[in-house]
């Protein structure tokens, strides 16, 4: 069966599966059952159970407060660096628990790198060493090895030609987008299994962000990637799957150009259609 | 209900491109009325109106494809917004088409009128009755966006189409029966063909309508859409 047969036909399970909240899917990179998450006495995401497929783009919407990025951080226990943070429910990445108390939580983020939504290159490195810096604090020395890395990280970035004379330079002298796209080479690096990306063109002008999506749309076949937007054509253009949430909670999740064309509930059609609230 | 946008000219635009559509569609039914009675009445007075609608409904089309792909641009619409302007700017090319086969009918009607009648318009009137509430019914299943309509619509036009065999034939046999109105039953026949046009439209309209109210696309398939 084609990929994007495939991919279709999960999509279709996907959704059933918003309803039922019943079996998960194989094939899938995350397997996400029955996520809650408080800070506090505030519960952020409440009794969320969807499955991410591998190989695909899935776009996090909705409103702010929504509960988007918050889900998204859960998937590399980042939201773990907030205090008082309490979750409940698992999270399955290919099929290993990433909360068991055997996982360390900085073994999970290597293997599902994250890209914020202001691009963060460390300002005091050269735009090659901040490149490969996870794979130094890895414990990564060869050198050759490092500017093999460096490179293929650098052209996947779509970055390696605009870079590759100026590789000692800061990377704080790049634009926005170059920066942006620096991080995203900088997550490469240490070759995860999982892109997580928390809006990462809003802070872009348009010709930045059409690089970007031009990338995810790349990397999605080396990687699974899930990004948060509220750019709704930006979901459209670049995202397989769409997954809406509201009020912490999972309202609808399915094929993109579904939920976009023909959403099943009556909230996703007044968000996506700008009649909310 | 559709709750309120939150930009209110989105909503001005979409309610003023609805507005035109009903409009072309009224103006369309008042054409084709008129060159229904013209051809049938036998009234050059009629059929003149039923053309001169014509270019009213042309620029109509113009307008809605301006209007549809404004809101297009400006607005980037989603769901069922999309369908509704997607929609409109694919139901008025039917419609127009509707118009110009009206334009079509009274055109041959006011050549028959310099004739003496032909009993054989009689055939005809079966067909104009199902083509023309075809269309009236179509018009209706997308603004009350009422499935089950639409549907009998899609349904209706293959025995419209067997209408138009039969009296194709029999006007044929009478061309060869009685040449010396030869051009009178070859008019008789164009205007039976535009009412099975008309009808072929009717069906474009009504599976626009399943589109835009139920986003399934039921063209070149079977009647399926759930109603």
């Amino acid at each position: 069966m084609p990929t994007s047969d495939r991919i279709a036909e999960e999509g279709v399970a996907h959704q059933a599966e918003v309803s039922s909240n019943s079996e998960t899917v194989p094939a899938s990179t995350f397997q996400v059952k029955n996520m809650s998450i408080w800070y506090g006495e505030k519960r952020a995401i409440q009794d969320v159970t969807m499955d991410i497929a591998t190989n695909s783009v899935t776009a996090i919407i909705g409103p702010s407060g929504c509960g988007k990025s918050t889900f998204l951080r859960a998937l590399n226990r980042m939201h773990e660096l907030t205090p008082r943070t309490r979750m409940e429910g698992t999270v399955l990445l290919n099929g290993e628990d990433l909360y068991s108390s055997t996982v360390d939580p900085t073994v999970v983020r290597r293997r599902v790198g994250m890209v914020f939504q202001k691009s963060n290159p460390f300002p005091t490195m050269t735009i090659g060493e901040n490149v490969v810096i996870g794979l130094r604090l890895n414990g990564v020395h060869d050198q050759k090895f490092l500017n093999e890395r460096l490179e293929k990280s650098l052209r996947m970035a779509a970055l390696w030609d605009e870079v590759k004379d100026d590789l000692n330079k800061p990377g704080t002298s790049l634009s926005g987008g170059q920066q942006q796209r620096l991080c995203i080479a900088r997550t490469l690096a240490v070759e995860p299994d999982v892109v997580l990306m928390d809006e990462p063109c809003s802070a872009l002008d348009p010709i930045a962000t059409a690089k970007i999506e031009e990338l995810i749309s790349e990397l999605k076949t080396k990687y699974t990637i899930v990004t948060v937007t509220h750019n709704m054509q930006q979901a459209g253009r670049i995202s397989d799957f769409t997954a809406f949430f509201y009020l912490g909670r999972l309202v609808e999740f399915g094929v993109t150009t579904s939920i976009f064309t023909n959403p099943k509930e009556r909230q996703t059609e007044d968000y996506i259609t700008g009649r909310f609230g | 209900m559709i709750p309120k946008h939150i930009l209110g000219t989105f909503d001005e635009a979409l309610t003023s491109l609805r507005n035109d559509l009903l409009m072309m569609t009224g103006l369309t039914e008042r054409s084709l009325d008129r060159a229904v009675k013209g051809f049938l009445q036998r009234d050059d007075d009629l059929c003149t109106h039923a053309i001169a609608d014509d270019e009213e409904i042309d620029q109509l089309e113009k307008q809605i494809d301006k209007d549809g792909f404004e809101i297009l641009l400006r607005f980037q619409p989603m769901a069922g917004d999309l369908r509704q302007v997607v929609s409109a700017i694919k139901l008025s090319p039917n419609i127009e088409r509707v118009g110009d086969q009206a334009t079509n009918i009274a055109k041959r009607a006011r050549k028959l009128n310099q004739h003496p009648p032909l009993p054989e318009v009689q055939w005809i009137v079966p067909m104009q009755q199902h083509a023309t509430l075809m269309f009236k019914d179509s018009i209706h299943a997308y603004v009350r966006e009422d499935l089950e309509l639409a549907n009998s619509v899609c349904g209706r036009d293959e025995e419209l189409d067997e209408m138009n065999r039969k009296v194709n034939k029999k006007l044929t046999e009478r061309m060869i029966e009685d040449r010396d109105q030869l051009r009178g039953y070859f008019n008789l026949i164009l205007i039976a063909r535009a009412f099975e046009r008309i009808g072929d439209y009717a069906q474009n309209i009504s599976e626009e309508a399943v589109y835009a109210t139920a986003a399934e696309d039921i063209r070149h398939q079977g009647r399926t859409a759930a109603v």
